[in-house]
């Protein structure tokens, strides 16, 4: 089986983004992770190959510091990784997004499965997945909490308010994971020993992780990054600092703590 | 298939003594050309983030294998300017004058040394290292501790480091294995060729890193007496750092009498004493953490320092020098020496002779000599009881009321000749000036030092001026920041049964069991559910000190290395 998994570099939750001048983010100044949602897509993936053979490739949209999380996809186990990154990708919405995703899953080949996360922890969105089926024109199947491969179809359990539904497709299909489905296994030995032997050996890196632009992958360059996008950012505000009203008493004893906590707190309240 | 996961050299753990080795291997392997694969197994997330010391350190390894370590970045928070030993009673603190403080513990000119930062900087610099040096094939593996010992017969060929299940995604093999262990696997190995002469003496050492606004870097306080008076034989310390930033710690053997030691919270009543009061009273506490410390020294040494295939090094051997509290430039030494006769192993394919050259290079030289002329050290209170269960108490009484000189004359002349014989003995052990000529001394382990109902005389402590510097030890886990991936369960308990006599007996006599007094970290606890007591533990507070399993009475736990790089993180400590 040919299995696709897409993983995306977000700020670290506990860092600090900044906002630019043209109201985007700016996502340079911010610590880098690998989404969250992202890593039950990632088991998904892993967990085909080890039940049912093939090979996985995980592809990632995101300036060139993203490689950062396919030597984290390949430590846990995937056989390859295609970084798209492109300066004219900046500042793309969900449709440019999907799109140019889409374009790069069509041009690494036939596929059985793509896998993405549920959302992202900075967009939030949940529509890459499905715009992306959408795109490669195949079924999709949002919220999978687990699944078989039976004779060509993949028959897989979706969470539902209240429930759970089961659904059957075809392949090729786009699945998205749910964060209740199974957590990452822990990153390998020999996926640890072979992102140092690709951090060493320029050549074989490149076979491994192979970085395309948007000519590679012949996208139209007018449906990516700003100018593809529709959605238009009006005006970003700053409407202060999440926590900024929120004093965080640390660094003390529960009874240091509790008396740091009745200085601050303005009188007629703690009579209250 | 995949081929299995193969290494010239295997590092368990990266360690002040692995790092040292594997340093001093690559310098060598630069100028020879010898062709080395090696692995470094590490089972914290991050460098250092499983490492506690103190520490004050001489800087003669440091120097041997970094000649411009004062200007290379390597990180120092200080040189010690002012060493002091002093004597705290409940409320005094006399420092004693520097003409009689052993020489072991006059620290000045030695470096401050937060050792998990040492620990990062020296192992981030081996792996740019081994990038320019095309021979040598560095693999670093971060958060995957050793589980198991891997044996051909009897040799050692490496070890499982994961659990997938495939053997063959499991195991790490190597020629050779080098444990830095500090003992967490490479215990088996001393167990399985029975290498142990005499049980290894442990010690806990419980450390706080505050914030303050006082500037004593370069000034250090080693400390005896208040608030451990019992004749357990215990010490505290205070490191002025860089940053206005103090550490204060205390150290406490686990061979005591005492079934509830409770270390974390001696270590607040420590704090409590008006000097530390005053030192912390506008502080933040940044972190807290604690490690055991073999300090049985050199009758506690192995039979054999290497196996087939494998040798110990630094506190898996227990090279540390309790006389003057300093591991960490004997465990240097111990990797400094090892890299040598590996280089020369490797090179000529040859590994006979090599445990014996180990353990020879390593008593001959300073390791060796230091260990040997505080081989009695321990032994001294150990044989005379009374040194630390009532001349000290003296001392530091007198020392509360202002002429702590009177103390230890008035304790002389109550008997004055048995005394000064006493003394003189006892003094001539701790100094290492017995001249030889006694039999070995032979340890008891820690775990059968104790008695049940042992009643020590209380120790009146000084109720805080600022409450807040204090901690319970749920509140202080907190700072030693322990993170569990799910499903963990990493020490095991053998027979709960065993448990539920223990807690009887402890209960009958008004107290805990050791396990819950002693753990560094509120894991264990007593549950209740139908009638019967039983014990179990929330290991996600673990930090991994191992003092539950020395204290253990019954020998019923067993600490294992943790999956998933999890653990606490003590980076800064
Ligand atoms: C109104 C609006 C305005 C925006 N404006 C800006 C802007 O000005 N500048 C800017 O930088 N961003 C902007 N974004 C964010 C940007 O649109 C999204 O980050 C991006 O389109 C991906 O969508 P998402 O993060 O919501 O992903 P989701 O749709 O929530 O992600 C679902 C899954 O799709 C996959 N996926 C998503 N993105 C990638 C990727 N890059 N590579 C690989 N797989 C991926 C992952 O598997 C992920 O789990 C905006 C978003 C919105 C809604
Ligand atoms: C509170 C305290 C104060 C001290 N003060 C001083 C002092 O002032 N001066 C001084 O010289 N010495 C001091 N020491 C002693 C000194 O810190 C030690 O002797 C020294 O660090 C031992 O070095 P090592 O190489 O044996 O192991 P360490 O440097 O402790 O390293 C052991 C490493 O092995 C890793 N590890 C363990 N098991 C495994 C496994 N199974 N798989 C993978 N990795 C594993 C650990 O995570 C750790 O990183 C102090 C110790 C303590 C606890
Ligand atoms: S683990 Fe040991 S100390 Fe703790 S209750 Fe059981 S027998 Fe007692
Ligand atoms: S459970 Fe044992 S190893 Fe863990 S912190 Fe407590 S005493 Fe230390």
């Amino acid at each position: 089986m040919n299995i696709f998994v897409l993983i995306k570099q977000v700020p670290d939750q506990g860092s600090k983004a900044g906002v630019n001048a043209d109201g985007t983010i700016d996502r340079a100044k911010a610590k880098r992770m690998l989404n969250p949602f992202d890593r039950f897509a990632l088991e998904a993936a892993l967990s085909t190959k080890r039940r049912y053979g093939g090979i996985v490739t995980a592809i990632t949209m995101g300036p060139p510091p993203a490689v950062e999380i396919l030597y984290e996809a390949i430590a846990h186990g995937v056989d390859g990784a295609i970084l798209l990154s492109d300066r004219r990708l900046a500042a793309s919405d969900t449709l440019a997004t999907a799109y140019a995703l889409s374009q790069t899953v069509r041009w690494a080949g036939a596929f059985d499965l793509v896998f993405c996360g549920l959302q992202t922890t900075d967009g939030d969105t949940a529509q890459v997945g499905p715009q992306l089926a959408e795109r490669l024109k195949v079924p999709q199947i949002t919220y999978c909490e687990s699944f078989e491969i039976i004779e060509g179809h993949i028959q897989a359990s979706r969470v539902i308010e209240g429930g759970t539904q089961t659904v059957k497709s075809p392949l090729p299909a786009v699945v998205t994971v749910a964060n209740s489905a199974e957590r990452l296994a822990y990153k390998t030995l020999r996926g640890a020993q072979r992102v140092q032997q690709l951090q060493r050996d320029e050549e074989a890196r490149k076979q491994v992780i192979r970085t395309v632009t948007l000519d590679d992958i012949e996208a139209v360059p007018d449906r990516c990054g700003l100018k593809g996008s529709p959605t238009i950012v009006a005006a970003t505000e700053k409407v202060g600092e999440i926590g900024g009203s929120c004093i965080i008493y640390q660094g003390r004893s529960i009874e240091g703590l509790v008396q740091d906590a009745l200085v601050a707190i303005p009188r007629e309240l703690v009579q209250a | 298939m995949q081929p299995a996961l193969r290494y010239d050299l295997l590092l368990v753990g990266a360690s002040t003594s692995n790092l040292t080795l594997a340093h001093r291997l690559l310098d060598l392997a630069k100028a020879s050309g010898q062709k080395l694969s090696i692995a470094l197994l590490e089972k914290s997330p991050q460098f250092g983030a499983h490492i506690v010391s103190g520490a004050i350190s001489d800087p003669h390894v440091i120097a041997k294998l970094f000649p411009d370590y004062l200007t290379n970045g390597f990180p120092i928070e200080a040189e010690v300017t002012n060493s002091h030993l002093s004597i705290l009673g409940a409320k005094e603190k006399w420092d004693l004058p520097h003409g009689i403080v052993p020489i072991g513990l006059r620290k000045e000119g030695q470096c401050i040394l937060t050792l998990s930062q040492v620990i990062r900087w020296m192992a981030e610099r081996l792996q740019a290292k081994a990038l320019e040096i095309p021979n040598v094939q560095l693999d670093v593996f971060l958060g995957f501790a050793a589980h198991s010992i891997l044996f051909e017969g009897d040799r050692v060929v490496g070890v499982k480091a994961s659990a997938t299940g495939d053997d063959n995604e499991d195991n790490l093999y190597a020629e050779y294995t080098c444990f830095g262990d500090k003992g967490f696997l490479s215990r088996d190995l001393l167990d399985r060729f029975e290498l142990r002469a005499n049980p290894q003496l442990w010690s806990v050492g419980v450390k706080e890193v505050w914030q303050t606004d006082v500037d004593y870097q370069g000034v250090i306080w080693h400390t005896l007496g208040y608030p451990i008076l019992d004749g357990t034989f215990s010490g505290g310390f205070v490191y002025g750092l860089a940053n206005k930033r103090i550490c204060v710690g205390l150290v406490i053997s686990l061979d005591s009498k005492d079934p509830n030691l409770n270390p974390q919270q001696r270590l607040q009543h420590f704090k409590a004493h008006p000097w530390l009061q005053e030192l912390l009273k506008n502080g933040k506490l940044v972190k807290y953490g604690a490690a055991t410390i073999p300090e049985g020294g050199y009758y506690s040494l192995p039979t054999k320092f290497a196996v087939e295939g494998a040798m110990l090094l630094g506190d898996a051997i227990g090279v540390l020098d309790a006389a003057s509290l300093s591991g960490v430039d004997k465990s240097m030494e111990t990797g400094y020496v090892a890299a040598g006769l590996l280089h020369d192993a490797f090179a000529k394919q040859n590994f006979v002779g090599l445990a014996g050259a180990y353990q020879k290079a390593v008593m001959e030289g300073f390791v060796g000599q230091a260990l040997h002329t505080s081989k009695d050290f321990r032994r001294a209170f150990l044989e005379n009881d009374r040194l630390l269960g009532e001349y000290l108490p003296a001392v530091c009484r007198s020392a509360d009321k202002g002429h702590p000189w009177l103390g230890s004359l008035s304790f002389g002349l109550s008997k004055p000749f048995q005394r000064v014989t006493e003394s003189i003995h006892a003094l001539s052990l701790i100094l290492g000036k017995s001249g030889g000529g006694l039999p070995p001394a032979s340890y008891t382990s820690c775990r059968e030092n104790i008695v049940p109902d042992f009643a020590p005389a209380p120790v009146a402590v000084m109720a805080p001026a600022k409450p807040e510097t204090i901690y319970s030890r749920s509140d202080a886990v907190f700072y030693a920041a322990p993170r569990y991936h799910e499903g963990n369960k990493h020490i095991e308990e053998f027979d709960p049964k065993v448990c539920q006599n223990c807690i009887t007996t402890y209960e009958r006599l008004g107290k805990t069991t050791p396990c819950i007094a002693d753990c560094t970290a509120e894991v264990h606890r007593i549950d209740i559910g139908a009638g019967v007591r039983t014990h179990g533990m929330s290991l996600e507070n673990c930090i991994q000190c191992r003092t539950c399993e020395i204290v253990c009475p019954q020998t019923n736990l067993r600490v294992n290395p943790t999956y998933e790089g999890s653990g606490p993180d003590f980076f800064g400590l």
